[in-house]
Protein backbone atom coordinates (compact mmCIF):
# COMPACT_ATOMS: atom_id res chain seq x y z
CA UNK A 1 0.00 0.00 0.00
CA UNK A 2 2.83 2.36 0.91
CA UNK A 3 4.57 1.43 -2.29
CA UNK A 4 1.39 2.09 -4.23
CA UNK A 5 1.10 5.62 -2.88
CA UNK A 6 4.77 6.34 -3.50
CA UNK A 7 4.63 5.06 -7.06
CA UNK A 8 1.35 6.80 -7.67
CA UNK A 9 2.88 10.10 -6.63
CA UNK A 10 5.97 9.51 -8.72
CA UNK A 11 4.16 8.58 -11.91
CA UNK A 12 1.05 10.70 -11.51
CA UNK A 13 2.41 13.46 -13.71
CA UNK A 14 3.28 10.99 -16.40
CA UNK A 15 -0.22 9.53 -16.29
CA UNK A 16 -1.83 12.94 -16.63
CA UNK A 17 0.55 13.98 -19.39
CA UNK A 18 0.21 10.78 -21.36
CA UNK A 19 -3.58 10.79 -21.07
CA UNK A 20 -3.57 14.29 -22.48
CA UNK A 21 -1.11 13.21 -25.14
CA UNK A 22 -3.36 10.35 -26.18
CA UNK A 23 -6.39 12.61 -26.40
CA UNK A 24 -4.41 15.19 -28.31
CA UNK A 25 -3.08 12.71 -30.78
CA UNK A 26 -6.63 11.53 -31.38
CA UNK A 27 -7.64 15.07 -32.23
CA UNK A 28 -4.41 15.77 -34.11
CA UNK A 29 -5.47 13.75 -37.14
CA UNK A 30 -8.57 15.66 -37.87
CA UNK A 31 -9.54 18.52 -35.69
CA UNK A 32 -13.18 17.55 -35.85
CA UNK A 33 -12.67 14.13 -34.35
CA UNK A 34 -13.60 15.46 -30.92
CA UNK A 35 -17.06 16.03 -32.39
CA UNK A 36 -17.41 12.27 -32.34
CA UNK A 37 -17.22 12.35 -28.57
CA UNK A 38 -20.68 13.99 -28.81
CA UNK A 39 -21.93 12.36 -31.97
CA UNK A 40 -21.30 8.82 -30.73
CA UNK A 41 -23.68 8.97 -27.76
CA UNK A 42 -26.10 11.14 -29.71
CA UNK A 43 -26.46 8.67 -32.57
CA UNK A 44 -26.63 5.66 -30.28
CA UNK A 45 -29.31 7.40 -28.28
CA UNK A 46 -31.35 7.75 -31.48
CA UNK A 47 -30.88 4.05 -32.21
CA UNK A 48 -32.07 3.03 -28.76
CA UNK A 49 -34.93 5.49 -28.90
CA UNK A 50 -36.09 3.77 -32.03
CA UNK A 51 -35.84 0.34 -30.45
CA UNK A 52 -37.41 1.30 -27.15
CA UNK A 53 -40.11 3.67 -28.30
CA UNK A 54 -41.04 2.29 -31.70
CA UNK A 55 -40.33 -1.43 -31.36
CA UNK A 56 -41.03 -2.06 -27.69
CA UNK A 57 -43.46 0.81 -27.25
CA UNK A 58 -42.00 1.79 -23.91
CA UNK A 59 -41.97 5.36 -22.85
CA UNK A 60 -39.66 6.59 -20.16
CA UNK A 61 -39.72 10.11 -18.85
CA UNK A 62 -36.78 12.17 -20.16
CA UNK A 63 -35.78 9.25 -22.35
CA UNK A 64 -32.80 10.89 -24.14
CA UNK A 65 -31.16 11.91 -20.84
CA UNK A 66 -32.01 8.51 -19.44
CA UNK A 67 -30.12 6.84 -22.30
CA UNK A 68 -27.19 9.28 -22.29
CA UNK A 69 -26.53 8.63 -18.61
CA UNK A 70 -26.56 4.89 -19.11
CA UNK A 71 -24.57 4.97 -22.29
CA UNK A 72 -21.83 7.35 -21.17
CA UNK A 73 -21.29 5.50 -17.92
CA UNK A 74 -21.27 2.13 -19.61
CA UNK A 75 -18.94 3.30 -22.38
CA UNK A 76 -16.42 4.53 -19.83
CA UNK A 77 -16.45 1.22 -18.00
CA UNK A 78 -16.46 -1.10 -20.99
CA UNK A 79 -13.83 0.79 -22.99
CA UNK A 80 -11.45 0.89 -20.06
CA UNK A 81 -11.93 -2.80 -19.32
CA UNK A 82 -11.58 -3.77 -22.96
CA UNK A 83 -8.47 -1.65 -23.44
CA UNK A 84 -6.90 -3.31 -20.40
CA UNK A 85 -6.87 -6.76 -21.94
CA UNK A 86 -4.04 -6.06 -24.38
CA UNK A 87 -2.67 -3.04 -22.58
CA UNK A 88 0.71 -4.43 -21.59
CA UNK A 89 1.38 -5.83 -25.04
CA UNK A 90 0.37 -2.53 -26.63
CA UNK A 91 2.82 -0.68 -24.42
CA UNK A 92 5.64 -2.98 -25.36
CA UNK A 93 7.87 -0.09 -26.36
CA UNK A 94 7.69 1.25 -22.82
CA UNK A 95 7.52 -1.99 -20.88
CA UNK A 96 10.74 -3.35 -22.37
CA UNK A 97 12.70 -0.18 -21.74
CA UNK A 98 11.84 1.43 -18.44
CA UNK A 99 10.24 0.42 -15.20
CA UNK A 100 6.78 1.72 -14.59
CA UNK A 101 4.17 0.11 -12.34
CA UNK A 102 1.96 -1.43 -15.00
CA UNK A 103 -1.34 -0.44 -13.42
CA UNK A 104 -0.37 3.13 -14.28
CA UNK A 105 -1.47 2.27 -17.81
CA UNK A 106 -4.94 1.57 -16.42
CA UNK A 107 -4.96 5.00 -14.80
CA UNK A 108 -3.96 6.45 -18.15
CA UNK A 109 -6.95 4.77 -19.82
CA UNK A 110 -9.22 5.93 -17.01
CA UNK A 111 -7.94 9.44 -17.69
CA UNK A 112 -8.63 9.18 -21.42
CA UNK A 113 -12.07 7.59 -21.22
CA UNK A 114 -12.97 9.60 -18.13
CA UNK A 115 -12.33 12.81 -20.01
CA UNK A 116 -14.46 11.60 -22.90
CA UNK A 117 -17.20 10.68 -20.46
CA UNK A 118 -17.14 14.19 -19.02
CA UNK A 119 -17.35 15.68 -22.50
CA UNK A 120 -20.24 13.48 -23.55
CA UNK A 121 -21.99 14.16 -20.26
CA UNK A 122 -22.32 17.74 -21.45
CA UNK A 123 -25.09 16.22 -23.54
CA UNK A 124 -26.76 15.18 -20.32
CA UNK A 125 -26.57 18.69 -18.96
CA UNK A 126 -27.86 20.21 -22.19
CA UNK A 127 -30.79 17.81 -22.53
CA UNK A 128 -31.63 18.20 -18.84
CA UNK A 129 -31.86 21.93 -19.34
CA UNK A 130 -33.90 21.35 -22.49
CA UNK A 131 -36.40 19.17 -20.60
CA UNK A 132 -36.33 21.54 -17.61
CA UNK A 133 -35.67 18.58 -15.32
CA UNK A 134 -36.07 19.74 -11.71
CA UNK A 135 -32.78 19.17 -9.92
CA UNK A 136 -32.58 18.79 -6.16
CA UNK A 137 -29.65 18.62 -3.76
CA UNK A 138 -29.72 14.87 -4.37
CA UNK A 139 -27.80 15.55 -7.55
CA UNK A 140 -24.72 15.87 -5.36
CA UNK A 141 -24.78 12.09 -5.09
CA UNK A 142 -23.14 12.17 -8.52
CA UNK A 143 -19.79 12.71 -6.83
CA UNK A 144 -19.71 9.57 -4.65
CA UNK A 145 -21.31 7.56 -7.48
CA UNK A 146 -18.52 8.62 -9.84
CA UNK A 147 -15.95 7.69 -7.24
CA UNK A 148 -17.41 4.20 -6.91
CA UNK A 149 -17.46 3.94 -10.71
CA UNK A 150 -13.75 4.74 -10.91
CA UNK A 151 -12.76 2.39 -8.11
CA UNK A 152 -14.79 -0.50 -9.52
CA UNK A 153 -13.48 0.12 -13.04
CA UNK A 154 -9.89 0.24 -11.81
CA UNK A 155 -10.35 -2.95 -9.80
CA UNK A 156 -11.74 -4.96 -12.69
CA UNK A 157 -9.31 -3.51 -15.21
CA UNK A 158 -6.12 -4.22 -13.26
CA UNK A 159 -7.06 -7.87 -12.73
CA UNK A 160 -8.06 -8.26 -16.37
CA UNK A 161 -4.87 -6.56 -17.52
CA UNK A 162 -2.80 -9.07 -15.60
CA UNK A 163 -4.52 -12.08 -17.10
CA UNK A 164 -4.56 -10.44 -20.52
CA UNK A 165 -0.79 -10.76 -20.60
CA UNK A 166 -0.88 -14.53 -20.34
CA UNK A 167 -4.19 -15.56 -21.84
CA UNK A 168 -4.21 -14.90 -25.53
CA UNK A 169 -7.91 -15.33 -26.23
CA UNK A 170 -9.08 -13.36 -23.20
CA UNK A 171 -10.23 -10.55 -25.46
CA UNK A 172 -12.81 -12.82 -27.11
CA UNK A 173 -14.20 -13.82 -23.75
CA UNK A 174 -14.24 -10.28 -22.37
CA UNK A 175 -16.00 -8.97 -25.47
CA UNK A 176 -18.85 -11.44 -25.02
CA UNK A 177 -19.07 -10.83 -21.28
CA UNK A 178 -19.19 -7.07 -21.87
CA UNK A 179 -21.92 -7.54 -24.43
CA UNK A 180 -23.92 -9.45 -21.84
CA UNK A 181 -23.13 -6.77 -19.28
CA UNK A 182 -24.42 -4.14 -21.67
CA UNK A 183 -27.84 -5.78 -21.85
CA UNK A 184 -27.92 -6.49 -18.13
CA UNK A 185 -27.13 -2.93 -17.13
CA UNK A 186 -30.31 -1.33 -18.37
CA UNK A 187 -28.79 1.15 -20.77
CA UNK A 188 -31.98 1.73 -22.75
CA UNK A 189 -34.56 0.35 -20.36
CA UNK A 190 -35.16 0.64 -16.66
CA UNK A 191 -34.41 -2.48 -14.65
CA UNK A 192 -36.47 -1.48 -11.63
CA UNK A 193 -39.42 0.80 -11.12
CA UNK A 194 -38.54 4.25 -9.91
CA UNK A 195 -41.35 6.16 -8.23
CA UNK A 196 -44.64 5.83 -10.04
CA UNK A 197 -43.54 7.09 -13.42
CA UNK A 198 -40.78 4.66 -14.37
CA UNK A 199 -41.88 1.08 -14.88
CA UNK A 200 -39.24 -1.59 -14.42
CA UNK A 201 -38.84 -4.05 -17.27
CA UNK A 202 -37.30 -6.86 -15.24
CA UNK A 203 -39.78 -8.88 -13.13
CA UNK A 204 -39.27 -9.19 -9.38
CA UNK A 205 -37.21 -10.51 -7.71
CA UNK A 206 -34.69 -10.38 -10.55
CA UNK A 207 -34.79 -6.60 -10.82
CA UNK A 208 -33.55 -6.23 -7.28
CA UNK A 209 -30.91 -8.92 -7.71
CA UNK A 210 -29.65 -7.41 -10.93
CA UNK A 211 -29.27 -3.96 -9.46
CA UNK A 212 -27.48 -5.32 -6.43
CA UNK A 213 -25.18 -7.79 -8.12
CA UNK A 214 -24.28 -5.87 -11.26
CA UNK A 215 -22.31 -2.80 -10.19
CA UNK A 216 -22.90 -1.07 -13.51
CA UNK A 217 -26.67 -1.55 -13.24
CA UNK A 218 -26.48 -0.13 -9.74
CA UNK A 219 -24.42 2.90 -10.72
CA UNK A 220 -26.49 3.71 -13.78
CA UNK A 221 -29.80 3.27 -11.97
CA UNK A 222 -28.63 5.45 -9.12
CA UNK A 223 -27.33 8.17 -11.41
CA UNK A 224 -30.78 8.35 -12.96
CA UNK A 225 -32.50 8.28 -9.60
CA UNK A 226 -30.54 11.20 -8.19
CA UNK A 227 -30.37 13.32 -11.33
CA UNK A 228 -33.70 12.77 -13.03
CA UNK A 229 -36.26 11.33 -10.66
CA UNK A 230 -35.40 12.99 -7.38
CA UNK A 231 -35.09 9.71 -5.47
CA UNK A 232 -32.43 8.37 -3.16
CA UNK A 233 -29.69 6.04 -4.38
CA UNK A 234 -29.17 2.55 -2.94
CA UNK A 235 -26.50 3.96 -0.72
CA UNK A 236 -25.87 0.80 1.28
CA UNK A 237 -25.22 -1.17 -1.89
CA UNK A 238 -23.13 1.72 -3.12
CA UNK A 239 -20.98 1.51 -0.01
CA UNK A 240 -20.66 -2.25 -0.38
CA UNK A 241 -19.58 -1.92 -4.01
CA UNK A 242 -17.11 0.76 -3.02
CA UNK A 243 -15.45 -1.70 -0.67
CA UNK A 244 -15.62 -4.50 -3.21
CA UNK A 245 -13.96 -2.12 -5.68
CA UNK A 246 -11.23 -1.29 -3.19
CA UNK A 247 -10.61 -4.96 -2.50
CA UNK A 248 -10.48 -5.75 -6.24
CA UNK A 249 -8.05 -2.87 -6.73
CA UNK A 250 -5.86 -4.15 -3.91
CA UNK A 251 -5.86 -7.64 -5.38
CA UNK A 252 -5.14 -6.23 -8.83
CA UNK A 253 -2.24 -4.02 -7.81
CA UNK A 254 -0.79 -6.74 -5.60
CA UNK A 255 -0.73 -9.34 -8.35
CA UNK A 256 0.66 -6.76 -10.77
CA UNK A 257 3.48 -5.92 -8.36
CA UNK A 258 4.16 -9.57 -7.91
CA UNK A 259 4.17 -10.61 -11.55
CA UNK A 260 4.89 -7.49 -13.58
CA UNK A 261 8.55 -8.34 -13.89
CA UNK A 262 7.71 -11.45 -15.82
CA UNK A 263 5.47 -9.58 -18.27
CA UNK A 264 8.52 -8.54 -20.29
CA UNK A 265 9.45 -12.17 -20.66
CA UNK A 266 6.08 -13.05 -22.18
CA UNK A 267 5.28 -10.27 -24.61
CA UNK B 1 41.08 -1.05 -4.67
CA UNK B 2 40.72 0.81 -1.39
CA UNK B 3 38.95 -0.93 1.45
CA UNK B 4 36.15 1.57 1.78
CA UNK B 5 35.22 1.86 -1.86
CA UNK B 6 31.80 3.33 -2.36
CA UNK B 7 29.82 1.06 -4.61
CA UNK B 8 27.16 2.27 -6.97
CA UNK B 9 25.99 -1.12 -8.15
CA UNK B 10 26.19 -4.34 -6.20
CA UNK B 11 25.06 -7.47 -7.92
CA UNK B 12 25.02 -10.47 -5.65
CA UNK B 13 24.54 -14.01 -6.90
CA UNK B 14 21.87 -12.99 -9.34
CA UNK B 15 19.94 -15.62 -11.22
CA UNK B 16 17.40 -14.76 -13.85
CA UNK B 17 15.16 -17.36 -15.33
CA UNK B 18 12.85 -17.17 -18.21
CA UNK B 19 10.02 -19.42 -17.33
CA UNK B 20 8.97 -20.07 -20.83
CA UNK B 21 5.51 -18.82 -20.02
CA UNK B 22 3.85 -19.88 -23.16
CA UNK B 23 0.79 -17.82 -23.69
CA UNK B 24 -2.24 -19.87 -22.86
CA UNK B 25 -5.53 -19.92 -24.61
CA UNK B 26 -8.72 -20.63 -22.73
CA UNK B 27 -10.17 -22.49 -25.66
CA UNK B 28 -7.14 -24.71 -26.09
CA UNK B 29 -6.99 -25.39 -22.36
CA UNK B 30 -10.52 -26.69 -22.47
CA UNK B 31 -10.13 -28.64 -25.69
CA UNK B 32 -6.57 -29.90 -25.31
CA UNK B 33 -5.46 -29.60 -21.69
CA UNK B 34 -2.62 -32.12 -21.98
CA UNK B 35 -0.59 -29.69 -24.03
CA UNK B 36 0.10 -27.45 -21.06
CA UNK B 37 1.81 -29.82 -18.72
CA UNK B 38 5.37 -28.68 -19.20
CA UNK B 39 6.71 -25.30 -18.32
CA UNK B 40 10.21 -25.01 -19.61
CA UNK B 41 12.69 -23.18 -17.49
CA UNK B 42 15.55 -21.38 -19.08
CA UNK B 43 18.20 -19.75 -16.96
CA UNK B 44 19.72 -16.76 -18.74
CA UNK B 45 21.86 -15.51 -15.88
CA UNK B 46 23.26 -18.20 -13.58
CA UNK B 47 24.50 -16.63 -10.40
CA UNK B 48 26.49 -13.55 -11.27
CA UNK B 49 28.25 -11.46 -8.64
CA UNK B 50 30.08 -8.21 -9.15
CA UNK B 51 30.37 -4.68 -7.78
CA UNK B 52 30.84 -1.46 -9.62
CA UNK B 53 32.45 1.34 -7.61
CA UNK B 54 30.97 4.77 -7.98
CA UNK B 55 32.27 6.63 -10.99
CA UNK B 56 33.59 3.55 -12.70
CA UNK B 57 32.90 2.40 -16.22
CA UNK B 58 32.23 -1.27 -16.63
CA UNK B 59 32.08 -2.96 -19.99
CA UNK B 60 30.24 -6.24 -20.41
CA UNK B 61 31.26 -8.54 -23.23
CA UNK B 62 30.08 -11.95 -24.27
CA UNK B 63 28.70 -13.74 -27.26
CA UNK B 64 25.08 -13.48 -28.27
CA UNK B 65 22.76 -15.07 -25.74
CA UNK B 66 25.23 -14.92 -22.88
CA UNK B 67 22.82 -12.94 -20.74
CA UNK B 68 24.34 -9.47 -21.14
CA UNK B 69 21.18 -7.60 -22.05
CA UNK B 70 19.14 -9.56 -19.55
CA UNK B 71 21.50 -8.53 -16.80
CA UNK B 72 21.41 -4.94 -17.94
CA UNK B 73 17.63 -4.92 -17.90
CA UNK B 74 17.63 -6.39 -14.43
CA UNK B 75 19.95 -3.60 -13.22
CA UNK B 76 17.63 -1.07 -14.83
CA UNK B 77 14.76 -2.57 -12.83
CA UNK B 78 12.77 -3.66 -15.85
CA UNK B 79 12.54 -7.06 -14.33
CA UNK B 80 13.64 -8.39 -11.01
CA UNK B 81 16.06 -11.29 -10.54
CA UNK B 82 14.56 -14.61 -9.54
CA UNK B 83 17.31 -15.07 -6.99
CA UNK B 84 19.95 -12.81 -5.60
CA UNK B 85 20.02 -9.10 -4.97
CA UNK B 86 20.80 -6.04 -7.05
CA UNK B 87 21.47 -2.99 -4.95
CA UNK B 88 21.89 0.41 -6.57
CA UNK B 89 22.48 2.12 -3.22
CA UNK B 90 19.78 4.63 -3.96
CA UNK B 91 21.20 5.96 -7.22
CA UNK B 92 18.98 6.93 -10.10
CA UNK B 93 19.33 4.75 -13.13
CA UNK B 94 18.36 4.80 -16.77
CA UNK B 95 18.82 2.46 -19.66
CA UNK B 96 19.91 4.51 -22.60
CA UNK B 97 17.48 3.48 -25.24
CA UNK B 98 15.90 4.85 -28.32
CA UNK B 99 12.49 6.47 -28.37
CA UNK B 100 10.80 5.43 -25.16
CA UNK B 101 7.06 5.87 -25.41
CA UNK B 102 6.95 8.24 -28.35
CA UNK B 103 3.52 9.25 -29.58
CA UNK B 104 3.90 9.62 -33.31
CA UNK B 105 1.15 12.12 -33.81
CA UNK B 106 2.49 14.59 -31.29
CA UNK B 107 5.25 17.13 -31.73
CA UNK B 108 8.84 16.47 -30.81
CA UNK B 109 8.56 18.93 -27.96
CA UNK B 110 5.66 17.07 -26.37
CA UNK B 111 7.47 13.81 -26.81
CA UNK B 112 10.44 15.16 -24.89
CA UNK B 113 8.11 15.62 -21.91
CA UNK B 114 6.54 12.24 -22.42
CA UNK B 115 9.85 10.38 -22.52
CA UNK B 116 11.35 12.46 -19.77
CA UNK B 117 8.49 11.78 -17.38
CA UNK B 118 8.68 8.11 -18.20
CA UNK B 119 12.34 8.20 -17.22
CA UNK B 120 11.26 9.56 -13.86
CA UNK B 121 11.90 13.29 -14.26
CA UNK B 122 9.34 15.88 -13.30
CA UNK B 123 8.16 18.75 -15.44
CA UNK B 124 10.42 21.42 -13.95
CA UNK B 125 13.50 19.25 -14.44
CA UNK B 126 12.56 18.75 -18.06
CA UNK B 127 11.77 22.44 -18.53
CA UNK B 128 15.30 23.25 -17.44
CA UNK B 129 16.84 20.91 -19.95
CA UNK B 130 14.39 21.46 -22.77
CA UNK B 131 16.39 24.00 -24.73
CA UNK B 132 19.55 21.98 -24.41
CA UNK B 133 17.80 18.89 -25.73
CA UNK B 134 16.30 20.73 -28.68
CA UNK B 135 19.62 22.34 -29.51
CA UNK B 136 21.52 19.10 -29.27
CA UNK B 137 19.03 17.28 -31.45
CA UNK B 138 19.59 19.81 -34.28
CA UNK B 139 15.93 19.53 -35.23
CA UNK B 140 15.26 23.25 -35.45
CA UNK B 141 11.69 24.01 -36.45
CA UNK B 142 10.86 20.36 -36.77
CA UNK B 143 10.64 20.14 -32.99
CA UNK B 144 7.09 21.47 -33.18
CA UNK B 145 5.99 19.13 -35.93
CA UNK B 146 4.57 15.67 -35.32
CA UNK B 147 7.17 12.98 -34.84
CA UNK B 148 5.61 10.91 -37.62
CA UNK B 149 6.86 13.47 -40.14
CA UNK B 150 10.46 12.87 -39.06
CA UNK B 151 12.98 10.93 -41.05
CA UNK B 152 14.40 7.95 -39.21
CA UNK B 153 17.61 9.87 -38.64
CA UNK B 154 15.78 12.78 -37.05
CA UNK B 155 13.79 10.40 -34.92
CA UNK B 156 16.86 8.78 -33.45
CA UNK B 157 18.60 12.12 -33.02
CA UNK B 158 15.74 13.30 -30.85
CA UNK B 159 15.61 10.08 -28.90
CA UNK B 160 19.34 10.14 -28.29
CA UNK B 161 19.28 13.77 -27.19
CA UNK B 162 16.56 13.08 -24.63
CA UNK B 163 18.35 10.25 -22.93
CA UNK B 164 21.78 11.82 -23.20
CA UNK B 165 20.83 15.16 -21.76
CA UNK B 166 18.45 14.01 -19.06
CA UNK B 167 21.29 12.35 -17.21
CA UNK B 168 21.04 9.93 -14.32
CA UNK B 169 23.68 8.83 -11.83
CA UNK B 170 23.93 5.38 -13.30
CA UNK B 171 23.71 4.96 -17.05
CA UNK B 172 23.25 1.63 -18.71
CA UNK B 173 24.12 1.45 -22.36
CA UNK B 174 23.19 -1.45 -24.58
CA UNK B 175 25.51 -1.15 -27.55
CA UNK B 176 27.09 2.25 -27.94
CA UNK B 177 24.63 4.20 -29.95
CA UNK B 178 25.69 5.80 -33.11
CA UNK B 179 22.83 7.53 -34.81
CA UNK B 180 22.18 10.07 -37.50
CA UNK B 181 24.51 11.29 -40.20
CA UNK B 182 28.29 11.28 -39.94
CA UNK B 183 28.41 14.63 -38.24
CA UNK B 184 25.81 13.77 -35.62
CA UNK B 185 27.43 10.40 -35.09
CA UNK B 186 30.66 12.05 -34.17
CA UNK B 187 28.90 14.54 -31.96
CA UNK B 188 26.83 11.90 -30.19
CA UNK B 189 29.89 9.77 -29.66
CA UNK B 190 31.70 12.74 -28.11
CA UNK B 191 28.66 13.44 -25.94
CA UNK B 192 28.55 9.84 -24.82
CA UNK B 193 32.20 9.98 -24.02
CA UNK B 194 31.84 13.10 -21.93
CA UNK B 195 28.81 11.60 -20.17
CA UNK B 196 30.63 8.42 -19.52
CA UNK B 197 33.86 9.93 -18.32
CA UNK B 198 32.14 12.24 -15.85
CA UNK B 199 33.77 11.22 -12.57
CA UNK B 200 30.49 11.02 -10.65
CA UNK B 201 28.73 8.82 -13.11
CA UNK B 202 28.73 5.09 -13.01
CA UNK B 203 28.31 3.46 -16.37
CA UNK B 204 27.71 -0.04 -17.60
CA UNK B 205 28.19 -0.63 -21.30
CA UNK B 206 27.28 -3.74 -23.20
CA UNK B 207 29.05 -3.98 -26.51
CA UNK B 208 30.52 -6.29 -29.08
CA UNK B 209 33.12 -3.82 -30.18
CA UNK B 210 36.39 -4.30 -28.33
CA UNK B 211 37.66 -1.02 -29.71
CA UNK B 212 34.94 1.07 -28.12
CA UNK B 213 35.25 -0.75 -24.84
CA UNK B 214 39.02 -0.33 -24.82
CA UNK B 215 38.58 3.39 -25.26
CA UNK B 216 35.83 3.88 -22.72
CA UNK B 217 35.98 1.31 -19.97
CA UNK B 218 37.93 0.85 -16.78
CA UNK B 219 37.09 -2.77 -16.21
CA UNK B 220 35.52 -5.54 -18.20
CA UNK B 221 33.16 -8.28 -17.19
CA UNK B 222 33.07 -11.24 -19.52
CA UNK B 223 29.88 -13.23 -19.40
CA UNK B 224 29.72 -16.66 -20.91
CA UNK B 225 26.46 -18.57 -20.96
CA UNK B 226 25.10 -16.75 -17.97
CA UNK B 227 28.20 -17.00 -15.83
CA UNK B 228 31.14 -14.73 -15.19
CA UNK B 229 34.05 -16.09 -17.17
CA UNK B 230 36.50 -13.35 -16.34
CA UNK B 231 36.58 -9.97 -14.71
CA UNK B 232 39.37 -7.44 -14.62
CA UNK B 233 41.15 -4.61 -16.34
CA UNK B 234 40.62 -4.06 -20.06
CA UNK B 235 44.12 -5.08 -21.06
CA UNK B 236 43.73 -8.33 -19.21
CA UNK B 237 40.31 -9.45 -20.32
CA UNK B 238 39.83 -8.12 -23.81
CA UNK B 239 42.73 -9.94 -25.51
CA UNK B 240 41.59 -13.24 -24.04
CA UNK B 241 38.05 -12.56 -25.11
CA UNK B 242 39.14 -11.76 -28.64
CA UNK B 243 41.21 -14.88 -28.73
CA UNK B 244 38.28 -16.92 -27.51
CA UNK B 245 35.94 -15.47 -30.07
CA UNK B 246 38.19 -15.86 -33.06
Amino acid sequence: MGRFLKDFKKFFNYVVFSSKAELKSEVADSFLSWLWWFLDPLLYMLVYSFIAVVVFKSGVQYFPVFVFLGLNTWTFFSKTVKASVKLVANKKMIVTKVYIPKYMFVFEKIGVYGFKMVVSNLLVVITMIGYKVPVSWKALWVIPITLVLIVVTFGFSTIIMHFGVFVEDLLNVITVVLQLGFYLSGIFYSIESIGTKIVGRVPAPYDDLLVKLNPMALLITDLRRVLLYNSDPHWVMMLIWFFVGVVLSLIGTTIIYKFENSYVKVI
Amino acid sequence: MAENTEYAISVNDVKIRYRVFKKISLLKTILAPHKYKKTELFEAVKGVTFNVPKGQILGIVGKNGSGKSTLLKAIAGIFSPDEGVIDLHGHSVSLLSIGVGFQNKLSGRENIYLSGMLLGFNKTQIDEKLDEIIEFSELGDFIDRPVKTYSSGMYSKLAFSITAILETEIMLIDEVLSVGDAKFKKKSYEKMKSLITNADRTVVIVSHSSDTLKQLCDTILWLHEGEVKMQGACEEVLPKYEEFMS
